[in-house]
């Protein structure tokens, strides 16, 4: 027996692949009618009955310090708050760094949260000052990140051929400036919409229109300069 | 060549690709924020400093205010030198922690930056966007005050655009990828 809820915005206020990704659990009241439920410890079972919980619950939840709760939170915004991080970033061990460090911001900052506003704009826009702080920090301090293993001998051709268009947009994004690649990434990663995207970097509408116009024109540019070199 | 259409579609697959292919970095993230709320949830009082203060891990702290009491008398002697107006560390409205707040819980952030041409604040009360102080008397004294909700808030000054994190009236110095911030705990009481 299985109830499927909505990994994430049970308001349907976002839409996408990675803002709402769905979570198949288990029943906790079934399981705890059978003899399953014995082998559960506390903590399992808690857990449990957090992955059912809709989001401003959880979030009441971690306010009054049930860190339990918390973790669900990480679990259904990890992909998202990590893959933008990466994508601001390009540089993974950076990018786990300030995913991590996000989250225990956001729940030391969670009373300031406002319940009536969208809770993923407001983790998206912490996670995205703390981008901006370690690329700052960066610029004195670099470090070089390897490069990406190649696909294996055995792979096919055309495997081949999708892996290395890959490695050249990851190239042209690390080479665009920080302004045009953070609208890209919020808008084909996040799924989000300019409006949101403005909040988050804290410029407006019209700006986040013209930078992803702009930023898209310029990495095609770098990726066609890519491949001449 | 390839359109704009596709290009969006491009972008799309190669930042889901690579997330996908970091995914088991974040196996265990739950679990590493939560120990790490453990450890930073605020450790109120004297003897919660103490021990934060002489933790072996958080090696450094000693040193740390060493830095901030040299100076912090760097500062005082040249304010005295710049001023013979009373220093705002002895405005009878800051309270004897350190942290000056009024009864509406305004937060006085106080910089003593007598060459600087702008002075400002940033935090996670601001979400790290600038908040500037201002010196009308110019005195060098800069100021600004924040309302702000009780909690724990983590800042630090931008002197003419560079980093100061150790701010001498903050209730403690944290050190975030080699680079300082400063603490503040608004308490909900009454403000003193």
């Amino acid at each position: 027996m299985y109830l499927r809820i909505r990994g994430l915005f049970l308001d349907d206020r976002t839409s996408g692949p990675v803002g709402s990704s769905s979570i198949e659990v288990t029943d906790v009241e079934h399981e705890t009618t059978s003899g399953k439920a014995c082998i559960l410890d506390t903590e399992e079972a808690t857990n449990r009955v957090y992955r059912l919980q809709d989001e401003v619950t959880l979030l009441r939840a971690s306010l009054d310090g049930e860190t339990a709760a918390w973790g669900e939170v990480v679990t259904r915004y990890k992909d998202a708050v990590f893959g933008l991080c990466l994508g601001f970033l390009r540089n993974r061990a950076d990018a786990e760094d300030i995913a991590q460090d996000a989250f225990v911001r956001a729940y030391l900052n969670l009373r300031r949260y406002n319940l009536e506003k969208k809770f993923s704009t407001w983790l998206f826009t912490i996670a995205a000052n703390l981008c901006r702080n370690r690329l700052r920090y960066r610029r004195n301090h670099p470090v070089v990140e390897p490069p990406d293993s190649m696909p294996g001998g055995g792979d096919p051709a055309a495997a081949i051929a999708r892996e290395d268009r890959r490695a050249k947009v990851k190239a042209a994004l690390s080479r665009l400036p920080y302004s045009y690649r953070a609208p890209l990434i919020l808008r084909f990663y996040n799924d989000l919409s300019y409006r949101d995207i403005g909040d988050i970097l804290g410029i407006p509408e019209g700006t986040v229109k013209t930078r992803i116009h702009r930023g898209k024109a310029m990495l095609k540019d770098l990726m066609e300069q890519g491949s001449d070199a | 060549m390839m359109t704009n259409h596709d290009l969006d579609d491009v972008l799309r697959d190669v930042l889901r690709h690579e997330v996908a292919q970091e995914l088991p970095r974040l196996s265990a993230l739950e679990e590493r924020v939560v120990e790490e709320l453990g450890e930073r949830v605020p450790h109120r009082g004297f003897v919660g400093h103490l021990r934060q203060m002489l933790a072996p891990t958080r090696g450094g702290r000693i040193s740390q205010l060493a830095i901030v009491g040299a100076t912090a008398a760097a500062f005082l002697v040249l304010g005295f030198f710049l001023s013979d107006r009373s220093l705002p560390l002895v405005d009878p409205s800051i309270s004897s922690s350190g942290l000056a707040t009024t009864s509406n819980q305004d937060v006085l952030f106080v910089v003593p930056a007598p060459d600087a041409d702008s002075v400002a604040v940033v935090g996670d009360f601001s979400n790290w966007e600038a908040v500037p102080l201002t010196d009308d008397n110019e005195d060098g004294i800069w100021t600004a005050s924040i309302p702000l909700t009780p909690g724990r808030y983590e800042y630090a000054f931008l002197i003419d655009g560079l980093w100061r994190g150790q701010d001498l009236l903050a209730d403690e110095h944290v050190e975030n990828y080699g680079q300082f911030t400063s603490v503040r705990y608004v308490s909900g009481g009454d403000g003193a």
